[in-house]
């Protein structure tokens, strides 16, 4: 009897459950409050699948490299410049299948490159990305012209053109949209990474004590790099989803997400200060931040509402770890 | 001589040293030596210290370990306290004695809100930063609101922050060198100063040594509020209206200018004459390249680039020659 | 003095270490023997911990040479230290505050199963039986180590060392900031790793603690080791007296 009341204690105090109650409050209140419950309505909760996902699914790594001890400001740019560089190889005509396999690279390329600089130069990635960011978006529109150009994949008229849309935009069963299959299982993979995996274990390690994780052997700058990588490929992925369901490159796609990206990891319990964090809790963390960026505008209330409830779901969260964190340190004493 | 060499060994000292090299650069370089005309400087110098003198508080808040992404909220939001003054039929001194207040509010609550929570100011910030944003664009409902009916120009309000010495002297660059030599004596000669590095450099060691470590930091947080105050107020005379973008972006340009300048992320280095080259740095690079015809959207690789190099070159200098 | 070579364990020769301008060791000696408990004691900056990292790989000595169980070796990373069986147990610096106990005792060696997922069965009853062979009952390997006591933190990162085996074990200011009673705690593992004839080095401040527990006690001052005497020798009057007269005589 005991052992089930310190369970339930355990289950009401772990972070990811402080989100899932926020969560269905919040999916509670835009179905109810929505004109004519149109949030609940399919259209849009495949609009909130599909675009939500493709922001959700950087959230994941961010929230990985978080827990590593580390910052990513430059996903935005990593992805306009993937984007990039997917309209450029579509320009030549090149298989989609081939282009994303490029793309998805040179998203991995860019993240290596994060991670070399705030490993070699011993610099906080804060600044690495910080200038990286400005970089990569910079040279994008040096590049570009910083104008909109058509990129429909549909336009070859392949068969691997059309199987690629099916791939990245798709929908399961006539309704789940690929993107949000996307993010699961990206979640679902990086989930047992993180925790299962001793690779997992070296990234808390890492993020939690530096000097203990080196002292037993571990290869923190490696571990840092790999985690900047991982969120380089990932906007690699999203640049090949986002083209194929917007059919256009747009020099501005990502703009802000950085910030969004931290904000939903921390929603979902990850520290700033590395160490702390779960998969599950950024997974529903970016939800979170997805639902609510749609749930206002299904709402009908002004797109600035979004900073406002934003700032008060960050510091919300904010406030309920720093309670949790004391009552579970009473809760073992 | 003796200082000389002394200045060298500072961290920012090749900043320093490659500041000088871009503006020579920049100076031979640009079309009809355009760059050191003196229009442009004068430009240069009306519109730098906007960013210019928030950088100065963000430099020490840097030094004390902390950071405050939300300028770019406090900023137009005093802006909007300023116009909404105005409008209310007070006198513009009262705009800006209102703007400043509120400036000092909402630094006091992100100082508080750091300290009580003890999450890392990045995140309360960053929650600071969305949440007056949003609440600005509410009551704005982002319109622009002018103001030149109630600040003629050629009074002495306009004069005093807007206007020129010497027929040409932007009086903004003035401003921007008051704040930085009072910061300046605040950092480095009064005793403040030595608890705001004690603060950054071991937050625990400072606390044992009886130095109220959260009331260092709540002060620099107050110090940056006041700082955006002032710096909207100047603004919105300068361009003669509110408008809800001001500020944009001026959070992370802040730190990229303080780590140009030789700041670290990590608290306790830094001076504020690195803060100012920072200050100085990053628009001085702006306007050159403007010059040099490099399109106005890629600019912000160069400055990207230039972020990093500048800490690369810093840490390395100083980890060669100390 | 005519002992035979293989009869130490670790020994190190003629060491020096220079930061920068600064001179940290000049010429130390330093050796301990099978099973044998070194306290190494003098004042702050007198070169202990230095020392003892480049012992435990952490700095690399700018002359000088290691022998390790009669080999010279060559310890240039914390990894190659561990490989020759030393474990440092530094304070603040051994173990990751938010992860579970199982997970700090096998951090960057943890039993896996196939394509690197962790064998957690394996971790959490190995970690169990580690801290119970040393005396530590801890209610369940999940719980995070920063909610534990500083003496069963110390533990935990003992067992470690005990559990792999090491030959020798490095503890850096283990009683700092300890109440009596966990004093007493970490003391006891001490003890039990002399038990299972395992060498430790225990650099401490406060002579009382490495009184009861070393064999012999290192003095160092500015860089120098100023004397090695057995404990048949001394008193814990007599190391403070050495400590002080040492660095007064270093300078």
């Amino acid at each position: 009897m005991e052992k089930k009341l310190t369970l339930g204690r355990r289950f009401l105090l772990s972070r990811a459950t402080s989100v899932l109650v926020v969560l269905v409050l919040i999916l509670l209140l835009f179905s109810l409050f929505s004109p004519e419950h149109r949030f609940v309505d399919p259209d849009n909760l495949k609009v909130l699948l599909s675009l939500g996902a493709e922001f959700s699914i950087i959230a994941l790594g961010v929230g990985m490299l978080m827990i590593c001890g580390e910052f990513d400001l430059s996903i935005g740019s990593i992805l306009v410049f993937c984007s990039f560089v997917f309209l450029k190889l579509f320009e030549l005509e090149v298989n989609p299948f081939i282009i994303a396999v490029v793309t998805v690279f040179v998203g991995g390329a860019l993240g290596l490159v994060n991670g070399l600089i705030t490993v070699r130069g011993q610099i906080p990635s804060f600044v690495t990305t910080l200038g990286t960011m400005m970089f990569w978006r910079g040279l994008t529109l040096l590049l570009s012209g910083g104008e909109q150009t058509a990129c429909d994949v549909s336009a070859l008229g392949t068969k691997a053109a059309s199987r690629f849309l099916a791939l990245f935009t798709g929908r399961a069963g006539g309704f789940l949209p690929a993107q949000f299959l996307w993010f699961t299982l990206f979640a679902i993979l990086l989930g047992i990474l993180l925790h299962y995996h001793r690779f997992g274990n070296w990234v808390y390690a890492t993020g939690d004590n530096r000097d203990a994780a080196r002292a037993m052997g571990i290869n923190t700058d490696w571990v840092k790099t790999a985690c900047f990588i991982i969120v380089g490929v990932l906007c690699g992925v999203v640049a090949c989803a986002q083209i194929g369901r917007l059919a256009c490159f747009t020099s501005r796609t990502g703009e802000g997400w950085e910030l969004k990206a931290v904000a939903a990891s921390v929603v979902g319990g990850t520290s700033l200060r590395g160490g702390i964090g779960s998969m599950m809790g950024i997974f529903l963390g970016a939800i979170v931040i997805s639902v609510i960026e749609n749930g206002l505008v299904v709402l009908r209330i002004p797109y600035f509402w979004t900073y406002v409830f934003f700032g008060l779901v960050v510091l919300f969260s904010v406030l309920s770890s720093m309670y949790i964190e004391k009552k579970q340190m009473e809760a073992h004493r | 001589m003796e200082r000389l060499i002394q200045f060298l060994r500072r961290r920012a000292a090749s900043t320093f040293l490659v500041f000088v090299g871009l503006v020579l650069i920049f100076a031979f370089l640009s079309p009809r030596y355009v760059f050191v005309h003196s229009r442009n400087i004068a430009a240069l110098g009306k519109l730098f210290p906007d960013l210019g003198i928030v950088t100065l508080g963000i430099g020490m808040l840097m030094i004390c370990g902390e950071f405050d992404l939300s300028v770019a909220s406090v900023l137009p939001f005093c802006a909007y306290i300023f116009a909404r003054t105005l409008y209310a039929g007070l006198a513009p001194s009262w705009g800006l004695f209102f703007a400043l207040l509120v400036g000092a509010a909402l630094g006091w609550f992100n100082g508080f809100l750091t300290v009580k929570t003890r999450m890392p100011s990045f995140i309360t910030t960053l929650g600071t930063l969305m949440f007056w944003r949003g609440v600005l664009y509410i009551w704005s409902k982002l319109m622009p609101l002018g103001i030149r009916q109630y600040i003629p120009s050629g009074s002495l309000f306009e004069k005093v922050l807007t206007g020129t010495v010497f027929g040409f002297f932007p009086v903004q660059s003035l401003w921007f060198t008051l704040f930085a030599i009072l910061l300046g004596i605040l950092l480095h000669y009064h005793r403040f100063g030595n608890w705001v590095y004690a603060t950054g450099d071991n937050r625990d060691a400072a606390r044992a040594m009886g130095i109220n470590t959260d009331w260092v930091k709540t002060a620099c947080f107050i110090i940056v509020g006041v700082l955006c105050g002032f710096s909207a107020c100047m603004q919105s005379v300068r361009i003669g209206s509110f408008a809800a973008t001001q500020g944009i972006n001026f959070e992370l340009r802040a730190i990229a200018a303080c780590v140009v300048g030789g700041t670290s992320l990590r608290g306790e280095i830094g001076s504020m004459s690195g803060v100012v080259l920072g200050a100085l740095t990053i628009p001085i690079l702006d306007n050159g390249l403007v010059l040099l015809r490099v399109p106005v959207m890629g600019i912000s690789a160069f400055i990207g680039l230039a972020t990093i190099l500048f800490v690369l070159l810093n840490t390395y200098v100083e980890r060669r020659f100390r | 003095m005519e002992r035979e070579n293989n009869d130490f364990l670790v020994r190190m020769v003629n060491i020096h270490k220079w930061f920068g301008r600064v001179y940290a060791l000049r010429g130390v000696d330093f050796e301990v023997r099978r099973g044998e408990t070194v306290g190494l004691i003098g004042d702050n900056g007198a070169g202990k911990s230095t020392l003892i990292k480049i012992l435990s790989g952490y700095h690399h000595a700018d002359q000088g040479e290691i022998y390790f169980e009669g080999q010279r070796v060559s310890i240039r990373s914390p990894r190659d230290a561990r490989g020759l069986g030393i474990e440092t147990v530094y304070q603040e610096q051994a173990l990751a505050p938010n992860l579970s106990i199982s997970r700090n005792i096998f951090m960057g060696r943890e039993p896996l199963r196939r394509l690197g997922l962790i064998d957690k069965k394996v971790m959490d009853e190995e970690s169990m039986q580690a801290l119970a062979n040393l005396g530590l009952k801890l209610r369940s390997p999940d719980v995070p180590v920063v909610t534990l006591s500083g003496g069963e933190r110390q533990g935990v990162a003992i067992a470690r060392a005990l559990h792999f085996k090491a030959k020798l074990v490095i503890l850096d200011e283990p009683t700092v900031a300890l109440s009596v009673k966990e004093v007493e705690e970490v003391l006891e593992f001490i003890r039990q790793l002399q038990r299972e004839k395992v060498s430790v080095i225990f650099i401490t401040h406060n002579l009382y603690h490495a009184f009861d527990i070393a064999e012999r006690f290192v003095v160092m001052a500015r860089g120098k080791k100023m004397a090695d005497v057995k404990k048949e020798d001394t008193s814990p009057q007599g190391l403070s007296d050495l400590v002080l007269k040492s660095a007064f005589v270093a300078e």
